[in-house]
């Protein structure tokens, strides 16, 4: 029973931010049909951008608190930077050539960002000092809950929370909404399409900024070469819970998360990736418009 | 009148061009030294793989991001019987190529339904699948992570061709017969009924084009051709290894299409030179290899979206 809740636990906390890198990918090809395979290396650029902070020791030996916040801000600000010039650079001019053209920009960012980050940080893992967080946990029951998964847990549901709230609550994120189900006709009700897009670049990169310092400070390492296997999880929640469906991110991350650490439990961990694209491929085949629906209007 | 005949002498040259270089590509073991023959036949070998994806991405319309399967499967393929069974590597071969055949009609039967997007991602997850089976040595064939080593020398009766020109003679003329077969692809009703399929599948269904068996067909093509060059890549290699047949080479054989030029023959022989051959050039640049590509594949999409050199209109 404790086991089954320890991995409950453990699964929540890494469908948190398989969720919040997840919803990048999600929003991105909601507005563009596109698969945006640069996410998942911004998403790692960002725990790089992160750790750089940590360890610059600013603010003195006991910063503390205001350090960490510190570093999630600039790692979320620079990410939303990156993706506005990724989507300025990459993607807009390829607007209107054929798809298959931007899914090759796409790929030739992830590679740029990936080893732009091996010329900059090195080929070497780079390791998240042990003192970033405080070493608290708490039992329940057998089972326990370490500091860092309550920061993670919290602040996903939080940040998840507020997206939430902002795109089914405000005008503009009625926008985006709008403009994901029929670009022509958002534009013709006056929407500005091109602005909703630069802003799913802002919002995504920044989420998932989050969700990638969330990966550093969880597993304590980062190295260049990990954004595309965080990217493809993110990306098969993104696809569970029905791509282009924003709640659906959420818990695509949530259901991957947990079938992850259960899984694991069962299988050798060595198949782990077979057994998460095992399922992917079942689901693609079964339903393939995710648990929560596709809200891509479009023929699957 | 004049204008005419200059166009047909031009249309003659033109014609002409791909078999020159192809013979000007017989003097490479002459002319140059050891590593320029290795590495002009692992271009060969690679095109041929290159245009083995053109078949399913380029000619079919299907977003295959998994074809390094296909080509690992006839490398293991070859290396397995090789290695542990003792066949001669011309043996292995027809193996090689009809595994990997139906290896493709099998993967892509349940998958061809799904649309575009849908389609990569289940090839991706093909791919990632392969690599775990061969590093986790299902049936303890595989060799693991470390894979398979001592594959041996084709034979020619009792000559065996172990030098590195021989080698890359083999590599240049199966080169050239799977450039006969892509050009007999293009102008047969096989290729017009594929890209029909591709251009609009409907239409293609409604005058009683049966596209699920077309696209099943042209996996499986493209899948034995790969599995093809695969058996020169284990002989090339002596050896063969997960590593080669990554996730990360399949995007690398997606990309030489996209770049060189859907359904263009020279585009995709392009594209396959700029990945494989160029490096070499600046290999004291290694390090930014990946990165320069990226920067590449960003601008040549940008500037070229239908790739650098696109298939005629007329062809």
């Amino acid at each position: 029973m404790d086991v089954v809740l320890q991995q409950f636990i453990n699964g929540v906390t890494v469908g948190g931010f398989y969720a919040l890198i997840a919803l990048g990918y999600t929003m991105v090809y909601g507005v563009l049909k596109l698969i945006n395979f640069a996410h998942g290396d911004l998403c790692i650029l960002a725990a790089f951008i992160g750790l750089t902070v940590l360890t610059s020791g600013i603010g003195g030996a006991d910063g503390g608190a205001m350090l960490v916040a510190l570093a999630f801000i600039v790692a979320a600000i620079a990410i939303g930077i990156a993706g506005t010039v990724l989507e300025l650079t990459a993607y807009r001019p390829l607007r209107k050539a054929p798809r298959l053209s931007a899914v090759v920009s796409a790929l030739g960012a992830s590679m740029l960002i990936e080893n732009g980050i091996m010329l900059i940080w090195g080929p070497q893992v780079q390791v998240f000092p042990a003192n970033l967080l405080p070493h608290l946990s708490w039992s329940i029951g057998s089972a326990s809950i370490s500091f860092v998964q309550l920061l993670i847990i919290g602040g996903s549901i939080a940040l998840m929370a507020a997206l939430y709230f902002y795109v089914h609550h405000t005008r503009f994120g009625t926008a985006i909404r709008a403009a994901a189900i029929d670009q022509d006709a958002a534009r013709l009700m006056g929407i500005n399409v091109n602005r909703v897009i630069a802003s799913v670049f802002v919002i995504g990169p920044a989420l998932g900024a989050v969700g990638g310092l969330f990966i550093g400070l969880y597993y304590r390492e980062a190295y260049f070469s990990m954004g595309w296997i965080y990217g493809l999880n993110a990306f098969i929640a993104a696809i569970l819970g029905g791509i282009g469906n924003i709640p659906g991110a959420m818990v695509g991350g949530l259901v991957l998360g947990l079938f992850n650490a259960f899984a694991a439990g069962y299988v050798s961990s060595s198949w782990q990736e077979a057994i998460t694209f095992a399922l992917l491929i079942a689901i693609l085949l079964v339903r393939p418009t995710g648990i929560l629906g596709e809200r891509v209007a479009e023929k699957v | 009148m004049v204008a005419t005949e200059r166009r047909s002498r031009l249309a003659q040259a033109r014609r002409a061009l791909g078999p020159a270089i192809w013979l000007a590509g017989l003097l490479v073991p002459l002319l140059l030294g050891g590593s320029w023959i290795s590495i002009m036949a692992i271009f060969a070998i690679y095109a041929i793989v290159a245009l083995s994806q053109d078949i399913v991405l380029g000619r079919a319309g299907m977003y295959d991001m998994g074809h390094a399967v296909f080509f690992g499967v006839g490398a293991y393929v070859t290396a397995i019987l090789n290695t542990q069974f003792h066949w001669p590597i011309f043996a292995t071969w027809p193996v090689a190529i009809v595994v990997a055949a139906l290896l493709g009609a099998a993967l892509s039967a349940p998958i061809v339904k799904l649309r575009g997007d849908y389609l990569l991602v289940a090839t991706i997850g093909f791919n990632i699948i392969f690599v775990l089976a061969m590093n986790n040595n299902v049936l303890g064939l595989t060799g693991g992570p470390d894979g398979i080593f001592g594959v041996g020398v084709p034979k020619l009766a009792s000559y065996a061709l172990s030098s590195q020109g021989a080698l890359f003679y083999v590599d240049w003329l199966v080169l050239a017969v799977a450039l006969v077969l892509m050009r007999n692809l293009e102008r047969s009703r096989l290729g017009r009924v594929l890209r029909y399929v591709k251009e609009d599948e409907l239409a293609a269904t409604t005058l009683g084009v049966d596209a699920r068996y077309y696209k099943i067909l042209a996996f499986a093509i493209g899948a034995g051709l790969a599995g093809a060059a695969g058996t020169l890549f284990a002989v090339q290699l002596a050896s063969v290894s997960p590593g080669s047949f990554v996730f990360t080479e399949s995007v690398t054989l997606f990309a030489i299409v996209l770049v060189g030029g859907q359904a263009s023959i020279p585009g995709v022989l392009l594209g396959t030179a700029l990945m494989f051959v160029v490096p070499q050039v600046f290999r004291g640049l290694a390090q930014y290899r990946y990165f320069a590509f990226g920067i590449a594949m960003i601008l040549v999409m940008v500037l070229r979206p239908q790739g650098i050199w696109p298939r005629r209109r007329s062809g």
